[in-house]
């Protein structure tokens, strides 16, 4: 193989169809950096998860007699709940928080608001926070054994999930990454419409070429590689713009608009070297599926 | 070296078979023209040898190629042992005449220094000496035709194939272009020559194979155009 034959025949394709190939390379750019973004979007829904699945806990509000008795939970309704949830080896922990304790908690929480002034010690539950076992990366079986327990039990007023509330966050980001996805699949159909197109409009403005090529008893090989690295070249070429509008996409929004969130722990931060690991995974994805639909094209569609 | 066995060609598009039970065998080193109206069968039946297309029935050998059961991927090594010329030479307009002819080796991955030794030496043999940086456009149509047999012929192919090769050109500029396919010939090239041009096969008096639709109708040694008409 005579590689500055294919070099040379390659740049004199590219060129020839210099408005063909911008566009191939645009839409293939387009359609990979929302690819992209779809991966960025899965990765932090991963990485909020694992933040909160260390977090969050269930909660057991005690009914108002039981929190204005006991301010210790050593009295037998609270103590037995405890006792309760402490034998379950679906449970990490278990903490007490009187009223006192939740009140101080909730000043703290709403410092500065009418509520937090508003609020008595007296008309906050106590609550038994419990802390589950992670079982296979999930307390989904330890929350359900822990609700399951503590429902409709003497003094407990309600059990409440906190995975529950922040499952809505999840479901949002989850949309976020499903349309992302979406949009990144029709782009990519019309992406692999053009690479297709492209590499019969090139194989035909160059078919005397070809057509000597076959008469002389060039092989496949030689005839088709001039294509076939065309469209991967512009796919490689898409693929690296791709990663540069994902870094610039981060430092220029996602920065700002996750600035305050991201700092206070709520969803962790889409790092650099998150975006560059995502690019890095684009670019032989780009030239993947540039070279398969390419070989696919000359297969069906061009006699080569 | 060629031979053909009973071979029919039918195309879906027509009633009439394009060869019908054709049997031709061609010797090393002969010179065959093979004439005919239009639509007899002569680019069929070079279509076949270079394996363009497959025949419906019948055999076709190409030295020790059985050509209609080649797989696809041997078809580029019976194309390296033929040559073929046109009426419309096919060159590459954006090349020189010396680009034009290096590229039939570099196609078929021949290293540089081959070609840079074998390029000159073949437009030599055809009369273009001095003139491998000539562009196609520059030349006359006698000249691109040389370019044309030169590209052929530079990979000393076993056999040279001319479609109608002297139908673009004048009769002076023909005879001359005869006299280089002479001279391939007696290299030891086969050479298969379709043709209307009756001066040209009366002049030569070479083997003349006659198609009339789809049929041979004449093989005969040392023949002219239009015996018996």
């Amino acid at each position: 193989m005579r590689t500055d034959f294919v070099v040379r025949e390659v740049a004199t394709g590219l060129r020839r169809n210099v408005t063909m190939t911008v566009a191939m390379v645009l839409t293939t750019a387009i359609s990979l950096l929302m690819v992209g973004t779809g991966l960025l979007a899965v990765k932090t829904i991963d990485a909020t998860e694992a933040i909160y699945s260390d977090r969050l806990e269930i909660r057991v509000a005690l009914t108002q007699d039981v929190s204005t008795a006991d301010s210790g939970c050593t009295q037998p309704i609270c103590a037995g709940l405890r006792s309760t949830l402490e034998n379950s080896p679906l449970v990490a922990g278990v903490t007490y928080e009187n009223q006192q304790e939740a009140y101080e908690r909730f000043q703290e929480l709403f410092a500065g608001q009418s509520v937090a002034e508003l609020a008595r010690p007296q008309s906050l539950p106590a609550t038994l926070r419990v802390k589950l076992v992670d079982r296979d990366g999930s307390t989904e079986a330890g929350a359900a054994a822990v609700k399951q327990a503590m429902e409709n039990q003497v003094g407990v007023r309600t059990v409440i999930d906190q995975r529950d509330v922040v499952a809505k966050l999840f479901d949002f980001l989850g949309g976020v990454r499903n349309v992302t996805f979406a949009l990144a699949l029709v782009q990519a159909v019309a992406a692999l419409m053009l690479i297709s197109n492209t590499v019969q409009v090139s194989a035909y403005t160059r078919r005397t070429e070809v057509g000597v090529m076959r008469l002389v008893g060039a092989t496949r090989w030689y005839t088709q590689l001039p294509f076939l690295i065309e469209a991967v070249v512009t796919g490689v070429v898409g693929a690296v713009l791709a990663g540069v509008g994902l870094v610039v996409g981060k430092i220029a929004f996602i920065d700002s608009l996750l600035a305050g969130i991201a700092q206070n722990g709520v969803i962790p931060p889409v790092t650099l070297a998150d975006v560059l690991t995502v690019s890095a995974y684009l670019v032989p994805i780009g030239a993947l599926i540039a070279g398969i639909t390419g070989y696919v094209t000359l297969r069906l569609y061009v006699k080569v | 070296m060629i031979r053909l066995e009973r071979v029919t060609k039918m195309y879906k598009t027509s009633t009439r078979p394009a060869l019908d039970r054709v049997s031709v065998e061609v010797g090393k080193g002969e010179f065959v023209f093979l004439i005919g109206p239009s639509g007899s069968g002569k680019s069929t039946f070079l279509r076949l040898l270079l394996r363009e297309d497959v025949p419906t029935r019948g055999k076709i050998w190409v030295t020790d190629l059985d050509v209609a059961k080649l797989p696809r991927r041997k078809v580029p090594r019976l194309r390296q042992r033929i040559g073929v010329v046109f009426q419309d030479f096919r060159l590459l307009t954006n090349k020189t005449v010396g680009e034009n002819v290096a590229f039939a080796l570099e196609v078929i991955g021949k290293s540089p220094s081959t070609i840079r030794k074998v390029v000159p030496e073949v437009l030599e043999l055809v009369g273009l000496e001095g003139k491998a940086d000539r562009m196609p456009h520059e030349l006359s149509g006698g000249e691109q035709q040389r370019v044309a047999i030169a590209r052929a012929f530079v990979n000393r192919p076993l056999v040279l194939l001319a479609d109608e090769p002297t139908g673009n050109l004048d009769p002076d500029t023909s005879q001359d272009i005869m006299l280089l396919l002479e001279r391939i010939n007696r290299t030891g090239t086969t050479v298969v020559m379709a043709t209307h041009d009756h001066s040209i096969v009366d002049s030569m008096r070479r083997r003349v194979v006659e198609l009339d639709m789809g049929r041979v109708v004449r093989d005969e040694a040392h023949a002219v155009y239009g015996v018996g008409r």
